[in-house]
């Protein structure tokens, strides 16, 4: 049972702290507001893409405007799905309308989507705000639902601590009420079972911390730039000896006090 | 140092004890004695805070014990030492752990606890059981054991139920010489026996109890 209770806290706190790590890797380099924005415009069949490029230029010289003619955006879509690249491949290049991709300022996105979108030469405008935007509501619904998981772990936690420090309690029910008769205080008959919580938490935590460090260094190369920092590590074990003291003071609460 | 006043103790509506007067004197040696049944394990209890009376007042040692607060009750134990019918040992320590567990609810330092608690086993003829168990000693030894635990904080005063009930007679003289000994020393001891040929041995101030009343307040035990 104490077993179980380690590895439960294990679990629920490794959970907790990957929710943490991954939520702020994708504040940090995905959704993040002040990164710039890019605005993609599909052209029309002849239209003039450098007359285009120029009067985005002209109107907004913050703006980095990159013209991809057909051919790039057929060797550029082939990149990014190699298996359908001998299919692109065959296609005419007829098929693949120009693009002109303007990278701006994060402030200044919703203004070059509308310029764009104004030009008789654009057929389609998309912005990657309007994608984070889609993507934020997306990893919030998925942090509620992990959220509501980490959650229902830690009370699982609770919840065996508790059961475990009542099943000692009952295996020393005789030893307290002697303790109790020759004069313990009731911090000296209790301490041992709160001690006994905190140590399946701490060790629990101090193993959720060993996975997490392992987890991560599974996937870093996955995810460029997310952070693991020492304190992180050690938040684990104390967030654990936390579980494990609210668990063993609940599982106290059965003990009967003094008439 | 004992102080009870029309004390009553129920049990589902029948009394253990009622109109229970009774004065003992800081320094007296008291025997309370009566037949199984007439209340001293009880009355006992009522003295070190096992039970409330449902009924009087009752003052040990300067507290007042229908008034207590449950966070006190520790404190007030500590001036106690209690022999208990059962001895009441901490099956999963030591002899010596057993004894000098009592001192460290006391705030005394580690080696002051082993020193005392390995001088009141030597007292008790225990020193050299001082790592067993108590499963793995008799229950004469247990019983001293027991008495050791009680003896090793100096108390103010000793309540000892049935104390000799598992020693033979030889030891069962030892240890009344024993308390006798205490005694002289300033310790109020009370001691709850239905052996009468015990106190007519060692006589003293007896109490004699009878369907839960004080039925004789005398000296010694009638012939």
């Amino acid at each position: 049972m104490g077993l179980v209770a380690v590895l439960l806290v294990a679990v629920a706190t490794t959970w907790g702290g990957v929710l943490v790590l991954v939520r702020g890797w994708l504040a940090d380099h995905v959704l993040a507001e002040g990164r710039t924005a890019n605005v993609v415009a599909t052209l029309n069949a002849g239209a003039d893409g450098a007359s285009l490029q120029q009067a985005l230029r002209a109107a907004f010289p913050q703006a980095t405007a990159l013209l991809l003619p057909p051919a790039a955006v057929q060797q550029q879509l082939a990149s990014w799905f190699p298996e359908l690249a001998p299919v692109l491949a065959g296609l005419p290049e007829g098929s693949f309308p120009p693009l002109l991709q303007a990278e701006v300022p994060a402030a200044g996105e919703a203004e070059v989507a509308r310029w764009l979108a104004g030009r008789p030469e654009v057929g389609l405008v998309q912005s990657s705000r309007a994608w984070q935007q889609r993507l934020a509501e997306v990893t919030g619904r998925l942090a509620v639902a992990g959220t509501a998981a980490a959650a229902v772990l830690l009370a699982g936690c609770v919840a065996v601590v508790l059961l475990v420090v009542r099943l000692l309690v009952l295996d020393h029910a005789d030893e307290i009420g002697i303790m109790r008769l020759i004069g313990a205080h009731e911090g000296a008959i209790r301490a041992p079972y709160l001690a006994c919580g905190v140590s399946f938490g701490v060790a629990g935590g101090a193993l959720g911390s060993v996975l997490l460090a392992a987890m991560w260094a599974v996937v870093r190369s996955l995810l460029p730039g997310l952070p693991l920092a020492p304190v992180a590590l050690l938040a684990l074990p104390l967030a654990g000896a936390l579980l494990g003291l609210v668990g063993a003071a609940i599982g106290l609460l059965s003990l009967p006090r003094e008439p | 140092m004992i102080l009870l006043e029309d004390v009553a103790k129920f049990y589902n509506g029948r009394p253990a004890l009622r109109g229970i007067n009774a004065f003992v004197e800081r320094g007296e040696f008291v025997f309370l004695t009566g037949a199984s049944g007439a209340g001293k394990s009880t009355l006992l209890r009522i003295l070190y805070r096992a039970e409330l009376p449902d009924h009087g007042r009752v003052r040990v040692a300067g507290f007042d014990l229908a008034t207590l607060k449950g966070r006190d009750v520790a404190q007030f134990r500590q001036r106690l030492g209690v022999v208990f019918q059962d001895f009441k040992l901490l099956r999963r320590r030591t002899v010596g752990e057993n004894v000098s567990f009592v001192l460290s609810l006391l705030d005394v330092n580690e080696r002051e606890q082993q020193r005392l608690s390995y001088l009141a086993l030597k007292r008790l003829g225990l020193q050299h059981r001082i790592n067993a168990l108590p499963d793995e000693l008799s229950g004469g030894e247990q019983q001293r054991v027991a008495i050791a635990r009680a003896l090793v904080r100096q108390p103010e005063l000793i309540l000892a139920d049935e104390p000799t009930g598992n020693l033979d007679p030889e030891r069962s003289h030892e240890l009344m010489e024993f308390f006798k000994e205490i005694n002289y020393q300033g310790t109020t001891v009370l001691v709850a026996t239905h052996d009468r040929s015990l106190i007519a041995s060692h006589p003293a101030r007896t109490l004699t109890l009878e369907r839960g009343t004080v039925v004789r307040d005398a000296w010694g035990i009638e012939a």
